[in-house]
């Protein structure tokens, strides 16, 4: 479903080029349960922004089904964002002056037309799965650093999403709750959607059904 | 919900910086509306107070003129078919056109020719309350006429005719006490002597006729050609001319004050909105994790550009409600402090008020354009680094 091959990217710090990720290549096939794991500064999470399109390679080819990633236009990037791919992160990443409900809605909320009823009903069905429906009015500051990962998650749920990246999604959780998320992807993964998983954590890294090692930008 | 809510929500969760950022901007709302209320009434004040000075606008009896010589001798310019104008219809057309409001003064008056002491000397007759409206620059040395059978002089046709104030003088028959006479103006009046319209009317068995009449009109909120156009419309009998110059001079008096408000509020408009560029510049500085989140989620470059925008447009739209209002009543404390008004009032208008709302959104719009632009520009992976 999701086929890199050969991608380099470097980053540029006080003037020297650092190679991040040199000429990598990787398939993530439709329903798979990855996880990346390496040290830290291994390139794992520019690996995954790669691959999520947030970030572009400098070279190298990323083929999403059919289409050829590096070589869409930023609109259809946008498009394939807001509706195929999700991303959360280690720190949640919520707005914090929206409403959970709001939050979970956001990718709805791109144009001046209003959010359907429909989808606010599926954000409230999405809540509830996470185990938020109590809490859809209010703000991400009044909840815990697990309920406001469970957010991310339903937020990706509610727009159907095909592919789920997750970035150290339980890295600022205590360990049950970091077991509660485990456990919530791991469902997802079930039901049938893709998840990527950057982490450092091995035992988090077994649930995955396929584990890529990286290592200074090169898969080991 | 849509996208609207998010920088609604935004300006909501910062009240502090919001509320700062709307005082700023209210204040130079403020202040040009209070500006412009000020210089509008001061304007027209200012314009009613040089109307004293004389009138802009003359009305008199179509008439054709012919150069006249014959077997080398010339006669000079001759007036054909020349009829006085009826006083009170002429009058009440004048003060009945559309734009009537901006009629200050109608002053009629009846002119003749006659001999006093053997001398020649011309008469006009006036409606006195009228015409020392136009002329408040009149001085007299003894009082203005206060019954029928007196009269003013002016002062040139005293020093010929050799007559002092409390004199009595024969005119056109009857006989007058000099009440008055007036001090140098410079002008015709100097040469005349002066009764009142009806007093005249009456020794030239003419009533109610005028031979011409001055009109001060107010041009500050129209152009004088279409208080002429009105004019000529009303009296088709009638040449209606305007006195360009004193139109001019009058009207440099009043541009230069409303200029000067002008030039005030353009820098007090640039210093709001540069306060509210940098302010949402700094905004996008901080918001960078935000722009991260909405880029992840498939906002494009344009998305994040409307929601600094619109973020900007709601406190100026709000900026422009408040201070419009406030500054419509802050204009009223100035012009009493000012003691400038003459009477005049400021004039409350909602389609100003849509206006002032709907300009100062822009201009706020505008003040964020850089800003928006550099937001929308963030590369998701840059805005990643702020995660």
């Amino acid at each position: 479903m999701l086929s890199a091959r050969n991608i380099t990217k470097n980053f540029t710090t006080d003037g020297n080029i650092v190679p991040v990720l040199k000429e990598v290549s990787v398939d993530i096939g439709e329903g798979e349960f990855v996880s990346i794991v390496g040290r830290s500064g291994s390139g794992k999470t520019t690996l995954m922004n790669v691959l999520s399109t947030l970030v572009r390679p400098d070279s190298g080819d990323l083929h999403y089904g059919a289409d050829n990633l590096s070589a869409l236009s930023e609109k259809r990037l946008n498009q394939l964002r807001s509706t195929d791919f999700s991303v959360i992160f280690q720190f949640h990443h919520l707005l914090p002056y929206l409403t959970v409900l709001e939050n979970s809605l956001l990718p709805f909320m791109q144009s001046m037309k209003p959010v359907k009823k429909a989808d606010v009903e599926k954000a409230r069905e999405c809540l509830d799965r996470v185990g938020l429906a109590d809490k859809a009015d209010r703000l991400p500051g009044n909840l815990s650093g697990g309920e406001q990962q469970r957010v991310a998650i339903a937020r990706a749920l509610v727009k159907s999403s095909r592919v789920l990246f997750a970035d150290e999604p339980t890295g600022s959780l205590d360990r049950t709750t970091g077991e509660q998320i485990m456990a919530l992807l791991s469902d997802l993964h079930n039901d049938g959607l893709s998840v990527v998983m950057v982490t450092h954590n091995p035992s988090y890294a077994k649930i995955a059904g396929r584990t890529i090692q990286i290592e200074d930008g090169v898969i080991v | 919900m849509n996208i609207l809510t998010i920088p609604l929500r935004n300006i909501r969760r910062k009240p502090s910086k919001t509320l700062l950022m709307l005082l700023v901007f209210s204040l130079g709302v403020m202040s040009i509306v209070a500006l412009y209320q000020v210089s509008q009434v001061v304007g027209l004040s200012l314009e009613k107070k040089l109307t004293a000075f004389g009138a802009n606008i003359v009305v008199s009896p179509a008439n054709e003129k012919l150069s006249v010589s014959y077997g080398g001798f010339h006669m000079g310019d001759m007036l054909f078919d020349v009829h006085d104008l009826p006083a009170a219809e002429t009058v009440k057309a004048i003060r009945g056109i559309e734009l009537q409001d901006r009629i200050s003064a109608v002053a009629p008056k009846l002119v003749t020719m006659t001999k006093v002491k053997d001398t020649a000397v011309a008469v006009v007759g006036v409606s006195w309350q009228e015409e020392r409206g136009i002329k408040s620059y009149w001085g007299v040395n003894g009082q203005f006429p206060q019954q029928q059978e007196q009269i003013l002089v002016g002062s040139r046709a005293a020093e010929k005719l050799d007559i002092n104030v409390g004199d009595s003088l024969e005119v056109l028959g009857d006989t007058f006490t000099v009440s008055g006479v007036l001090y140098e103006t410079g002008g015709d009046d100097d040469t005349v002597l002066l009764m009142g319209l009806p007093t005249l009317q009456g020794l030239l068995g003419t009533p109610n006729s005028t031979s011409f009449i001055e009109v001060a009109a107010l041009c500050a909120g129209c152009p004088i050609e279409d208080i002429v156009e009105q004019l000529q419309g009303a009296l088709p009998g009638a040449e209606v001319t305007a006195l360009q110059h004193v139109v001019n001079q009058r009207m440099a008096s009043v541009h230069f004050v409303q200029k000067l408000a002008l030039s005030i509020s353009v820098v007090i408009l640039i210093t709001a909105a540069a306060m509210v560029g940098l302010s949402m510049l700094s905004a996008v500085n901080e918001r960078k994790k935000d722009i991260g989140i909405l880029r992840s989620l498939g906002y494009g470059k344009s998305q994040i550009f409307t929601i600094f925008s619109l973020e900007a447009g709601f406190i100026g739209a709000l900026a422009g409600l408040i201070g419009y209002l406030s500054g419509f009543g802050a204009s009223f404390k100035v012009l009493e402090l000012l003691a400038m008004a003459e009477g005049a009032v400021p004039v409350f208008s909602l389609g100003h008020l849509l206006i002032a709302v709907t300009a100062f959104a822009l201009v706020t719009v505008i003040a964020a354009v850089y800003p928006a632009w550099k937001g929308a520009g963030v590369d998701p992976s840059t805005a990643l680094v702020a995660l």
